[in-house]
């Protein structure tokens, strides 16, 4: 067998660089940790307008109001909706106000327990609608903008697909609608696990345990690396202020109520019944061809938590000829927190909600026009960083099927 | 000892006169209450009082004692009663001994059971100990150990005995699922470690050995995250991770159950059980609220 030529010289001089640099580290390490931290999230000026029980309403007012129609935003219940303005510079809110939308967002608040029996139905038709007609009667307005992300998208299409009328346009982000797909771990563990009962075990489903779950998702990325990541940059004030920011949100996690959190469960991951038109609360069924406003589908090309696949489907089963997705080359967080999505996101919705606001009497379109509709390329913004899409178009008909934003 | 061989040793006369004097302090201390009646203010014509119920007590218990003492100062009835007492000896050697014996035959009982055990769960082939150590071990406990828990309970405390057995029953379970559960997270982990020796291996042969760490720990974390993407997705790892979650609701359910008895009875604080009930009220009778006046607003 011959001897390998390893050069142990070499490996001992990287050994005696790699401890002068740690120590190096840890002093500028401990100088960063020791002194004030900007870490607030959130910082956003706002004003609670509406409460009901746990559930309030935030109102972001732009300096300058552009848009007739306010956007209210529904987060999920997983999480809190911090993540859409997570700091100045990085926010979805702060965007927003800067294109002079009037942004309404939804605070779930923290459950307890007696908030165990209160279901999908009592989110939806509850507190969105009361929410919805508040925002309605406070601005005399006939229907608003809704914005749902992930599970708070998954609510504002049952929503939409109840409340057609109040309802102007509908955009959803990371929203599963499809849930018969093993892309997502997620996916494959609800559909074959009964999680739903650690719900019922605990009054509510714990954040905690939640939290657990997803960290278990890929451990070696999420338990793991991320840590090693944070003490090679700990000497980097900045990395260390986003990192513990982000830390914060991702561990400040609500309990969901076990009622809502198995329904969900039940009706969606197990049963996929939502994308079918089958799925039912407070005794109407959430038929999805009931949703005839304009759509924008967003979603993410690498989100691990709901996958492509949950989501492109939404458009296809809707009710609305003016529809359109918009895949980024993103994760599940990605789309609201990176910079690059800064630039690509929040600015498309602005634009997309400006292009439909002039557009109040929308004419119905002619069922005997659509057999002569033909297709077209349309020319997209490349500043926007868009590519080509597929357009089929009418003066009040269009479907833009899915395009990657890299 | 043997009682027919004993002798008359005075002692019998010596007890009697002993049984005669007590009698009749007896007798003579009952003569004396016709006094402390009247200590309380009641007469005898009225025994309604607590001192006329005492002083019938007393006198129906004194007359018992001298009765018994009277009969025990007779000879006859002495004797016989120290013969008696000649036989608890044997009785108790005969009691003790008949416990010995069954609790040794119980024991010996156990010791086999306990020997056998795993002999009714299936020969596993322990070649392969890792996939299947933790199966065996639940299967003996289900099959040898659990029927202990489901001895009926008897008495008073049954349901406290039985839902204490089924939380020790319930919390084994849970600890077995458990621990299968982090075996199972763990393998990953071995799998990429022996990955790793592999590569550092073939690279020193090559003379190919990197200089920098952080090349290494970059191929160990990458070679991990794939481990753990063909773990996680697989029907086996999911089907763990079920029983972990029906056990630890499981588990909790029993130490609730316990926990909510101990809580009621001892002391004065509502339990979740208590509370989940009145919240479930609240949450009726505030929907029904909400509709009633839903209807209101919309007949206005």
């Amino acid at each position: 067998m011959n001897k390998p030529k390893i050069a142990v010289d070499l490996i001992l001089n990287k050994i005696a660089e790699s401890t002068e640099k740690v120590k190096v580290r840890a002093q500028k390490a401990s100088e960063v940790l020791l002194s004030s931290l900007e870490t607030d999230l959130a910082v956003t000026p706002h004003e609670i307008v509406y409460q009901e029980d746990r559930v309030s309403l935030k109102y972001y007012k732009p300096e300058k109001v552009k848009h007739k129609f306010p956007l209210l935003l529904v987060y999920a219940l997983i999480n809190r909706e911090t993540m859409l303005d997570l700091q100045p510079g990085r926010s979805v809110v702060e965007t927003f106000l800067k294109n002079g939308i009037e942004v309404y967002m939804v605070d779930w608040g923290y459950p307890t327990r007696k908030d165990q029996f209160v279901t999908i139905d009592d989110h939806v038709n509850g507190y969105m609608d009361n929410i919805v007609d508040f925002i309605r009667k406070k601005h005399d307005i006939p229907h608003v903008n809704l914005m749902g992300i992930c599970m708070g998208g998954a609510f504002s299409v049952m929503y939409s697909a109840l409340h057609p009328e109040k309802i102007k346009n509908l955009v959803t982000t990371v929203t599963p609608t499809n849930f018969d797909t093993d892309t997502g771990l997620l996916h494959i563990w609800m559909k074959n696990t009964q999680a739903f009962m650690m719900g019922e075990s605990y009054g509510n489903m714990p954040g905690d345990l939640m939290n657990l779950g997803f960290l278990l998702l890929n451990p070696a990325r999420l338990i793991i690396d991320k840590y090693v990541g944070f003490f090679e940059n700990i000497d980097n004030k900045d990395f260390v202020e986003n990192f513990v920011r982000m830390e914060k949100w991702i561990f400040d996690s609500p309990d969901i109520p076990a009622a809502t959190f198995k329904q969900f469960i039940e009706d969606c991951y197990q049963k996929n019944l939502l994308i079918q038109s089958k799925m039912e609360l407070g005794g109407k069924r959430v038929d999805l061809k009931n949703i005839t406003m304009p759509l924008l589908n967003f979603y993410g090309k690498f989100d691990h938590l709901v996958p492509p696949e949950a989501c492109e489907l939404l458009t296809k089963h809707v009710g609305s000829k003016d529809t359109e997705d918009i895949c980024l080359n993103t994760g599940h967080i990605g789309i609201y927190v990176s910079s690059k999505c800064q630039e690509l996101f929040a600015p498309k919705v602005a634009a997309w909600l400006k292009e439909r606001e002039s557009d109040e009497k929308k004419a119905k379109p002619d069922p005997a026009k659509k057999k002569v509709l033909g297709k077209k390329k349309a020319n997209i913004n490349k500043t926007s960083g868009l590519v080509k899409n597929t357009l089929s178009k009418s003066s009040s008909n269009k479907k833009i099927s899915a395009k990657t934003v890299k | 000892m043997d009682g027919k061989d004993k002798k008359q040793t005075g002692a019998e006369e010596m007890f009697a006169d002993w049984m005669k004097s007590a009698t009749d302090f007896l007798g003579g201390l009952t003569k004396m209450q016709p006094g402390w009646p009247d200590m309380f203010g009641s007469t005898a014509d009225t025994p309604k009082g607590p001192a006329q119920k005492s002083k019938k007590a007393w006198d129906s218990g004194s007359k018992y004692f001298q009765a018994l003492f009277s009969s025990f100062s007779n000879p006859e009835n002495l004797s016989g009663v120290f013969k008696g007492m000649d036989a608890v000896p044997d009785f108790m050697t005969s009691i003790t001994q008949q416990t010995w014996d069954g609790f040794l035959e119980l024991q010996k009982q156990w010791m086999e059971r306990a020997s056998k055990a795993g002999q009714q769960t299936k020969a596993y082939n322990f070649d392969d100990i890792d996939q299947d150590t933790f199966k065996t071990i639940r299967e003996i406990y289900e099959n040898e150990f659990q029927k202990f828990l489901k001895i009926p309970a008897l008495g008073l405390n049954r349901f406290h005995q039985e839902k204490i057995n089924r939380l020790i029953d319930k919390y084994t379970l849970f600890q077995t699922s458990l621990a299968e559960f982090l075996y199972v997270f763990s393998i990953p982990l071995e799998k990429a470690s022996a990955v790793m020796q592999e590569n550092i291996e073939q690279m020193a042969e090559q003379g190919d050995i990197n200089h920098d760490f952080k090349d290494y720990y970059n191929m160990w974390v990458k070679v991990l995250e794939g481990h753990y993407m063909t773990l996680l997705k697989s029907s086996e790892y999911t089907q763990v991770m079920d029983n972990t979650i029906k056990s630890l609701v499981q588990y909790r359910e029993a130490k609730n159950d316990l926990l909510c008895d101990v809580l009621q009875q001892q002391f004065p604080v509502p339990t979740n059980r208590d509370m989940d009930e009145l919240y479930k009220e609240i949450y009726l009778l505030k929907k029904k609220v909400k509709e009633l006046s839903r209807q209101v607003n919309s007949d206005q």
